[in-house]
């Protein structure tokens, strides 16, 4: 029962909303230390730009066989037990295997100093993420064609790629997600309003979007 | 008699020592924050954002006036914000990559302070009266003083809602974290019997829902050795005493709020200046007490305590492999070695004309209070 009629429904609709502030696309690592400079950064700053690319890098260097596995993101590894060591974690998902690989960098070293995996173990989503679960709404045919319509009524002009839409995904576990990497899309417009998305989940392991019922 | 005097001095010359502040800081500029209060009181930390918990405070240290630096929290962070709805669904846990959704700040977000990064505001700001005595006619033993706290703050934007997350450290050594909701209100349609009616007449009610909130915070009292946490409850109903009855948390364990009860969180060889031993109480009373179905256990208990565990970080929806879930599974059996305390905050959303649009900020959190940090107040002048 909403207001306005829910994207899963026959047409497309959108919660009426005003206020809210623009999602800057960002680099989808905040946390890179931007001024460090030359200097060594102390043991409590956070990775710098240099550092999240090292890792990046090193992280990757060893080949995950097979599967389809994205990097989501570099967090600082923050273990007391490691306290002054340079250490940073590499997020990767395996959409294929649906499992979570964190690779730990000890930057000091430059190797890679531990690597655990699991299934059903999930991370928010990336920023990228956010993109490609866009992509698979708009692919959806009568979703996308929705979705293009309220876009170009909002913005007097037609959607040219997902990035165009103000973006903020959730994991959405249970359901049909209990052991695929699904998000749950928030859609923002130009005109401030939201399109009600919130029975509407992207699985971004079979590459669909599933529709809630409740 | 001179016993006790020798023992209390030696307790006295012991007090309080390190983190020195001339060591090298454990951080930079501009993730270092040092800053000293009017009333002489001193805050040292060092902040980062996150990509999954977003704005984190580490390495805390309080300074009281004309005393050494004590360490407190090693971290704090937000643990996630779950958002479930009054008719059932939806259900959001928001946390979310909340560092890439930090709001970039202007000038006017953060007034008298810095914004450091564009996305964090530090900051002091007036906090009321830190004490008022009457000087019964004599105005030189009149004692009033205004008190000041400082402010670290980040706010995200998620979907319609706009989060502001504060770290606040007052002048008279307390630490308040709270969280608070504003942007826009979903625009759910419910059911009355899920809603309230806003807009005009009867036609739309927006759905009722909770923001429960979990902070995670890495107690190290000097050090990450030592530390013990104590639950304290007065027991008595009904009945002209009050007792009060200590309960030593020796092993992991998950607690209820109940009246007049708190928690605290001390290291026993570390002592103020009269031997008693450096603590910070907390308490959680502000809570609605939301608790969910069985599958979201997270949400049954308004405290846990657990042994640090460094893949612990969030209360649900964690995202660290060979690691549990959510805080009602860290808070197994263990034996607790180095406790961190996890504080779950309810707040039940009955929205109001008021709401739309932009929504006022409401509030919640919890606070954190020094007890016999100090022999004795520091900021009487
Ligand atoms: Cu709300």
């Amino acid at each position: 029962m909403r207001r306005g009629v829910a994207l899963a429904g026959s047409a497309l609709g959108v919660a009426v909303l005003a206020g809210a502030l623009i999602l800057l696309a960002g680099d989808g690592s905040p946390q890179a230390a931007r001024t460090a400079g030359q200097q060594q950064p102390a043991p409590g700053d956070p990775l710098t730009p240099e550092e999240v690319g090292r890792a990046s890098e090193i992280a990757n260097r060893r080949h995950m066989a097979g599967g389809r596995v994205e990097l989501l993101y570099v967090e600082r590894d923050d273990d007391k037990a490691h306290e002054g060591d340079r250490r940073a974690a590499a997020y990767f998902y395996d959409y294929a295997r649906d499992t979570l690989v964190v690779r730990t960098v000890d930057l000091g070293r430059g190797e890679v100093v531990a690597e655990s995996k699991a299934a059903g173990a999930q991370p928010p989503p990336s920023r990228r993420e956010e993109v490609v679960a866009a992509e698979l709404l708009l692919a959806d045919p009568r979703l996308g064609r929705g979705v293009r319509a309220e876009y170009a009524r909002a913005a007097g002009r037609p959607l040219r790629s997902a990035s165009d839409l103000g973006l903020r995904g959730l994991i959405f576990r249970g359901g049909p997600c209990r052991t695929h990497r699904c998000v749950r899309l928030f859609v923002r417009l130009p005109d401030e309003r939201f399109l009600d998305t919130s029975r509407i989940v992207v699985d971004l392991s079979a590459k669909k979007i599933h529709t809630l019922e409740w | 008699m001179l016993l006790n005097l020798a023992l209390a001095a030696v307790l006295a010359a012991g007090t309080l020592t390190a983190p020195d502040s001339r060591d090298a800081a454990p951080c930079r500029e501009p993730y270092r924050v040092d800053q000293r209060l009017p009333n002489g009181a001193r805050w040292q930390l060092c902040w980062e954002m996150r990509t999954i918990e977003g704005l984190t405070v580490t390495r805390v240290v309080y300074v009281p006036k004309g005393r050494r630096g004590v360490g407190v929290l090693r971290s704090g962070a937000l643990a996630q914000i779950h958002v479930p709805y009054d008719s059932g669904e939806p259900r959001y846990h928001d946390i979310g990559s909340l560092g890439p959704s930090a709001v970039p700040l202007t000038a006017a977000d953060c007034p008298g302070g810095r914004r450091r990064e564009q996305t964090v505001c530090v900051t002091t700001r007036p906090r009321g009266h830190a004490h008022l005595k009457d000087g019964y006619g004599d105005p030189g033993r009149r004692r009033s003083a205004q008190g000041h706290e400082l402010v670290v703050l980040a706010a995200y934007q998620v979907g319609w809602y706009t989060y502001i997350a504060e770290w606040v450290f007052g002048d008279d050594g307390s630490i308040t974290p709270r969280l608070g909701a504003t942007g826009s209100l979903a625009g759910y349609t419910t059911t009355p019997k899920h809603g309230w009616p806003t807009g005009v007449g009867h036609r739309h009610f927006e759905e009722s829902h909770s923001h429960n909130v979990f902070w995670r915070l890495d107690f190290d009292i000097q050090g990450r050795s030592r530390d013990v946490v104590e639950q304290y409850d007065f027991s008595g109903n009904g009945t002209k005493k009050r007792t009060m009855v200590r309960t030593r948390l020796t092993h992991e364990a998950k607690a209820v709020s109940a009246p007049m009860r708190w928690w605290r969180v001390l290291d026993p060889k570390v002592r103020n200046g009269d031997g008693h031993p450096v603590s910070w109480e907390i308490s959680n009373s502000d809570s609605s007490r939301y608790r969910g179905p069985a599958e979201e256990a997270f949400t049954h208990h308004d405290v846990y305590v657990t042994q640090y565990r460094a893949c612990e970080r969030l209360a649900s929806m964690n995202a660290a492999p060979r690691c549990a879930d959510s805080v009602d599974a860290y808070a197994g059996r263990e034996r607790l070695a180095d406790p961190v305390i996890w504080v779950n905050v309810g707040f039940h959303h009955v929205a109001r004309d008021e709401d739309a649009d932009p929504m006022p900020v409401h509030w919640q959190g919890f606070r954190v209070t020094p007890r016999d940090v100090t022999a004795k107040n520091p900021y009487g002048g």
